[in-house]
């Protein structure tokens, strides 16, 4: 009980239970969602038994995309699979990777994971491929300035643009947690991953064919090991977004302060049972709001921006 | 790493407090959001609720006995009896005009001019403009953090502009109240001590109001057959 894990081996498992949660995660979700709208709903499972179908299954591409259509999917998870490295997932401690990048160098990347997926998608010439590329890529540049706002706040907060140092910074004390700009920030950072993930007020994330689609519709002709790929990919970076929320803003708590076994299979469990909690949240406003209209969404994210610039305004006029 | 850079946290009781004063910015913003009247009656009595709320948290705080009497009267007024009468009256319109029922809870006249997500940007400036405002005057107040009082300009700028946007006389109307909740946050922040009586003169002010902008909407309406300000500018020669 008392053995410590070698960092290496803590630093590998960030990433494993990233992976290995994702799919999990997003099947509890799914199965909260169906509860509340009076289905039985799909096993928790399912994403799991999802993933093993489609890496049985033959997969094809349309004629005329290149190399870049199937190196896509593997290079957009190799990002996902990358940034756990940069984020607390398991532990309060920086660990040696962890200093590779800060938040803008995450953000770099899970941005790099998008546009593979979009000129992947552009590859093709399924018109509803390209138009959910082309949305998704509209609507992210829109949301761009709420994170960098979001981002300033951070940095105001902590002196440096560290998710650990952030992290630190909330445990600290509870005039940490109450302070405006803490609270706005992390409202603002919620607003966003909930466009992010394709939750409701921006996108529909069941039904297939519709036209306010937008990351839904991008991997419409990859098939086989690749969709599969896209599918776990898009798992992992909602776990990816919820973990950043829960373990850098809202909750860090449940961390690993060492490398005792365990205070790591702790902090694993902590860290799915707070996205649990975060997805059902999720789940309920799904079900208690409408999808909004294609051209409101910047209404949507406007609000997000209003957040964030208020937390920029109240650090630095002092009173955050 | 040079934590030096880090803006320090206020202390628990100035942080809540701003974000209650920012839960009335937000209440502000939230006004150009709605598009029924009804939603921003409601709007207007939430943030009414919050200027109360704030008002027993100072009074608790920094022995304000007073404050206690301020908070309960401006609940009483602001979020139960200036919403009831505000709510009667544009039940009062929907049922006069002859077959659509209730057309006056649904009709709102937005700005014409800017979409909703420019005039929040517009506001967004606006309210900048009053944070850096204030903050270049200097004030310091023994009661609340500065940035109350930072906020309740912003709150009165962004009615303005909810004011100027909007082109029906109802919402103009709940515009000009909130504007009067903006100073009643500011009152809160430079003049906590402020004899009783003084306080509910003015709140009695706003009694006032209600009935002034009762008649001009009753007026408006009984000419215009609607609340829209649109048909005023076609007077012009």
């Amino acid at each position: 009980m008392s053995a410590a894990l070698p960092i290496p081996v803590i630093q590998f498992l960030q990433v494993a239970t990233i992976g290995v949660a994702a799919p999990g995660v997003s099947g509890v979700i799914a199965k909260v969602e169906a509860r509340l709208q009076g289905r039985r709903g799909p096993r928790v499972l399912q994403p799991y038994y999802d993933l093993a179908k489609l890496l049985h299954k033959e997969a094809l591409a349309p004629e005329g995309a290149s190399w870049v259509f199937l190196a896509a999917p593997v290079g957009a998870a190799a990002c996902y699979l990358t940034v756990p490295l940069l984020i607390p997932v398991l532990t309060s401690f920086g660990l040696p990777l962890g200093y590779m990048g800060d938040i803008l160098g995450g953000g770099l990347i899970l941005a790099l994971a998008s546009f593979l997926v979009a000129i992947a998608a552009s590859e093709t010439g399924s018109p509803y491929a390209q138009l959910g590329a082309s949305r998704a890529k509209t609507f992210s540049a829109i949301t761009e300035p709420v994170v960098l706002f979001v981002i300033f706040v951070v940095a105001l907060v902590t002196g440096t643009d560290l998710p650990y140092a952030l992290a630190a910074t909330v445990r600290s004390s509870a005039s940490q947690i109450v302070r405006p700009a803490h609270l706005l920030a992390a409202a603002a950072l919620f607003m966003v991953i909930l466009a992010e993930t394709g939750r409701i007020p921006v996108e529909t994330h069941t039904g297939t064919n519709e036209f306010g689609m937008i990351e839904e519709a991008r991997p419409f002709e990859h098939s086989g090991p690749y969709f599969a790929l896209l599918k776990w990919g898009s798992w992992m970076k909602q776990l990816i977004l919820y973990t950043i929320l829960l373990n850098v803003f809202v909750a860090p708590w449940g961390l690993a302060a060492t490398a005792q076994i365990g205070d790591v299979a702790l902090a694993i469990v902590a860290l799915v049972g707070k996205a649990v909690v975060l997805g059902i949240v999720v789940a309920v406003i799904d079900n208690s709001f409408a999808k909004l209209r294609l051209f409101k969404i910047t209404e949507f994210v406007s609000a997000a921006f209003l957040l964030a610039v208020l937390g920029v305004f109240t650090l630095y006029l002092g009173g955050g | 790493m040079s934590a030096t850079a880090a803006v320090a946290a206020p202390s628990v009781y100035s942080g809540g407090s701003s974000v209650i004063a920012l839960g009335v910015l937000l209440a502000e913003f939230g006004m150009f959001r709605q598009a029924l009247l009804r939603d921003q009656v409601r709007l207007y009595a939430v943030q009414s609720g919050l200027i109360s709320v704030l008002a027993i948290l100072v009074a608790a705080v920094r022995h304000l006995p007073d404050l206690y009497v301020l908070a309960a009267l401006s609940a009483a007024l602001k979020v139960v009896i200036v919403p009831i009468v505000l709510r009667r009256l544009l039940r009062g319109i929907g049922r006069a005009g002859e077959d659509e029922p209730a057309a006056g809870w649904t009709e709102i006249a937005g700005s014409g001019s800017l979409s909703l997500a420019n005039t929040v940007l517009l506001a967004i400036a606006v309210a900048a403009f009053g944070f850096f405002s204030v903050r270049a005057l200097n004030i310091r107040s023994a009661v609340l953090p500065i940035t109350a009082l930072e906020i309740s300009v912003s709150v009165v700028l962004v009615a303005f502009v909810l004011m100027i946007m909007r082109r029906d006389v109802a919402s103009q109307a709940i515009g000009f109240l909130s504007l009067e909740n903006g100073i009643s946050l500011a009152a809160l922040v430079v003049a906590a001590g402020l004899p009783l009586i003084l306080e509910v003169a003015f709140l009695f002010d706003l009694l006032v109001a209600v009935v002034v902008f009762e008649l001009l909407i009753r007026v408006h309406h009984g000419r215009a057959e609607s609340l829209s300000t649109a048909d005023l500018t076609s007077l012009r020669g």
